[in-house]
């Protein structure tokens, strides 16, 4: 229960709320599942997904918070931590990003200064690179090591299903989505994914400083 | 050996190709829930193919763009079966011009339909337009059911049969190929919280309460739709592209 200490005071927030939206279910069978007390949002289970091909292999073009254009396959070279999230998003997404920040604080700092940690939005038309870059000013997160994407509808549909996230857009225009954080080497293959919130970070930061020596 | 040589004949007959068909919006009752408390849904207008997408048209895309040439396509992008059954790069045997094309991966399709100026149909307008279809053709309940699994029961007859390039209207919904649907992930994945059938504990999705031979046979069709890898390249598996209309602006 070591780990339960170790959330901070918002994923126990979610986590909380987790555990009473249960009372809709007869059933306490599902995992990775975060509701909240105004709405259904379901945690989608993630896909299975190849491990040996590389994600860079995809060639699409997509816009970064600092406005500028990206291939995923200029990112070769370094270890990635990739999550895909959006940011209307109050409840899962910014755990996502947190716990992103968390298996970045428990790396080596070597792997520090390779590491790159980028968060593609479901949402293409509501987040803009200017609405990523606010979300990066308010999460505080202005450093070289992030990168918000911004893409189409068509690419991110794409990034997805390699990655294996599952998502939709909701009638409210928000989005149910897997909770997923993916480790790529530095050839883009997909080395690790955490699923669910608020996993424990030990075993990825090994996992990302080995991948950072290779 | 006869083989078709592909730039050759693109020359000789070129395709007219179809328009694709209006499928007008309207009130959708899905067979299966993803929202319990949205029992229908307000779908809005789109473009549909009429028929499901030919090799011969497949084989004028991988022309326009080699890097989806059964021999160039990325490995990311299908499960080492794609095209399979063509004789090369861009060729198929002569006679197969109109059959629909399959051992295309999702991937593949998305691309096609993209080029067209297209994209994939959704899961609710596919299902939306099959609706459409049963009501057009006048196709009862009972026959829709029988017509499905028997195509179920021996699907790779039926797609060897081929399709009227010039169709003018919705045609072959049911007795040619399974299709491929833009967000075909969104239900009953692998251990998914989409209970099948059970309806015990499933939180996400569920079926109408009301049973009818039609209503099981268009369940088969979504849960066959859950046996596929985005990269899966299968002989039952084709595809037709939407089109969004041109003033639809937001």
């Amino acid at each position: 229960m070591n780990k339960l200490l170790k959330l901070t005071a918002l994923a126990s927030l979610i986590f909380a709320a987790q555990s009473f939206a249960q009372d809709h279910s007869h059933h306490d069978m599902h995992k990775n599942q975060t509701a909240n007390d105004h709405s259904n949002h379901t945690a989608m289970n993630a896909a299975e997904v190849s491990h040996s091909e590389s994600v860079y292999q995809l060639n699409a073009t997509w816009n970064t918070h600092k406005n500028s254009e990206l291939k995923l396959s200029e990112l070769e070279g370094q270890p990635v931590i990739l999550s895909m999230i959006y940011g209307s998003c109050t409840t899962a997404c910014p755990v996502l990003v947190h716990d992103v920040k968390r298996l970045y604080s428990k790396l080596h700092e070597d792997t520090k200064q390779q590491v790159k940690l980028v968060m593609v939005s479901f949402d293409t038309d509501r987040d803009t690179p200017e609405a990523l870059a606010d979300y990066v000013k308010q999460y505080k997160l202005n450093n070289d090591n992030w990168l918000f994407l911004n893409g189409s509808e068509q690419d991110i549909r794409t990034l997805a299903t390699v990655l294996g996230v599952r998502y939709r857009q909701r009638p409210d225009g928000d989005f149910d989505h897997s909770n997923l954080i993916t480790i790529l080497d530095k050839q883009g293959l997909i080395v690790e994914r955490i699923e669910g919130l608020s996993q424990p970070m030990e075993e990825p930061a090994e996992i990302v400083n080995k991948l950072a020596k290779q | 050996m006869v083989k078709w040589l592909g730039v050759a004949g693109v020359l000789l007959s070129p395709l007219v190709l179809a328009d694709p068909v209006l499928i007008n919006g309207g009130t959708f009752e899905p067979p299966v829930l993803l929202d319990k408390e949205r029992l229908s849904i307000e779908m809005d207008s789109f473009m549909l193919d009429a028929t499901p997408v030919t090799n011969q048209e497949f084989l004028e895309f991988v022309i326009e763009q080699p890097q989806w040439q059964r021999d160039n396509i990325a490995a990311l992008f299908h499960d080492g079966n794609y095209l399979k059954h063509w004789d090369d790069n861009t060729g198929f045997a002569k006679g197969k011009e109109n059959e629909p094309v399959t051992y295309v991966s999702w991937f593949a399709a998305r691309e096609y339909c993209s080029a067209q100026g297209g994209r994939l149909p959704g899961l609710n307008e596919w299902e939306y337009a099959s609706v459409k279809y049963r009501q057009q053709q006048n196709i009862s309940d009972d026959d829709y059911a029988r017509n499905l699994f028997a195509w179920y029961s021996q699907p790779h007859s039926a797609k060897q049969q081929t399709v009227d390039p010039n169709a003018d209207q919705l045609m072959h919904m049911h007795d040619r190929v399974n299709e491929w649907v833009d967000d075909y992930q969104l239900l009953l994945t692998n251990g998914d919280d989409v209970d099948l059938l059970s309806g015990s504990c499933g939180d996400g999705a569920r079926f109408m309460s009301s049973f009818s031979n039609a209503n099981y046979a268009t369940f088969f069709r979504y849960q066959s739709r859950s046996d596929y890898a985005p990269q899966s390249a299968t002989s039952t598996m084709g595809f037709r592209c939407a089109y969004d209309l041109e003033n639809d602006h937001e």
